[in-house]
């Protein structure tokens, strides 16, 4: 599903979604962005919920700013954190992508089994009842499968 | 299912996704009438994988495919504005007629997103059910990071409505 990348390369130039998915693969840099989905804030407080120095937060908050994750305000001296939806949207936009990648290719599906289906000497379909009959064997060792009453359907 | 008129069995047209139950990754279902065996092997040769594979408008083509555990297939996809797509998918797992694990990218010349796809196929009796499960990136805090990602995409939509 490179098509999805792309799409996103192309469409939306700049944020590089590699960036995105590498900034988020860290859990404090998660929890960063969890935090901030609830309101913007400051360093200090981020830092709080973790066992680290503030240094070491503000070096997680720079990977997510490099990624476009989080933006970062000029005003004043506590600098407030504040998540960046257009960059989440992007992401979010991806996951559609990919939904609609299964989406469609299972229309196809759906259209090509109907088709192989009317045709009923397809290849495909021998191949079914190859499979049926394979499958069927350990079954019948046991007495069961074809004694079995029909499934309810 | 419900019992149904025989000759009019309608199965599901639309996939579902569901980032509510299952919050550690992405899942969808799709019902199709045709037995069990025939959908799975829909998936097993590049020559029935070509009539569907991809969305509307792709086509494939197919430069290797290897239909075992570890074996790989590389193709690729040829979008309807002209450009082609490299993809690999390596098989991790393959149950006949049940299920397929497959993982998609890796290596530098395709897909930088790795994803691990879990693909399922149920017997309904008058038709297959095909639940897949997407869990992403490659690292080992992929679970982690899909909840995440599917939180941020409730937060996203809830932004955009505000």
């Amino acid at each position: 599903m490179q098509y999805l990348t792309d799409r996103l390369f192309n469409r939306i130039a700049k944020l590089s979604l590699d960036t995105a998915f590498a900034a988020l693969s860290d859990p404090t840099r998660r929890a960063i962005l969890a935090r901030l989905a609830l309101g913007e804030t400051s360093v200090t407080e981020l830092a709080k919920p973790f066992a680290m120095s503030l240094p070491a937060v503000s070096k997680h908050l720079k990977v997510l700013e490099r990624a476009g994750l989080i933006a970062r305000g000029r005003e004043a001296q506590w600098r407030p954190c504040r998540i960046e939806p257009r960059a989440l949207k992007n992401i979010d936009d991806w996951l559609n992508h990919y939904r609609c990648f299964f989406d469609e290719s299972f229309d196809r599906l759906d259209a090509y089994l109907q088709k192989v289906q009317a045709q009923g000497h397809d290849k495909a379909r021998d191949q079914s009842r190859i499979e049926e009959r394979s499958n069927d064997q350990p079954n019948a060792r046991n007495g069961k499968a074809r004694r079995d009453k029909p499934r309810r359907s | 299912m419900t019992s149904q008129t025989p000759g009019t069995e309608k199965l599901a047209a639309t996939s579902r996704v569901d980032l509510e139950r299952d919050p550690r990754a992405i899942v969808g279902a799709r019902e199709f009438a045709a037995p069990r065996a025939l959908v799975f092997s829909a998936w097993t040769d590049p020559k029935h994988l070509s009539q569907w594979w991809g969305p509307h408008g792709f086509t494939t083509t197919t430069y290797s495919f290897d239909f075992r555990r570890g074996g790989v297939w590389r193709f690729v996809m040829h979008g309807p504005d002209g450009r082609d797509y490299q993809n690999r998918i390596t098989f991790e797992e393959i149950v006949p007629p049940e299920r397929i694990v497959y993982r998609h990218g890796g290596g530098d010349d395709v897909e930088p997103v790795q994803f691990r796809q879990t693909v399922i196929f149920e017997d309904l009796g008058a038709g297959t059910r095909i639940t897949w499960r997407g869990e992403f990136p490659s690292a080992a805090e992929r679970d982690r990071l899909a909840e995440t990602l599917a939180r941020l995409g409730d937060y996203v939509a809830a932004t955009a409505q505000a």
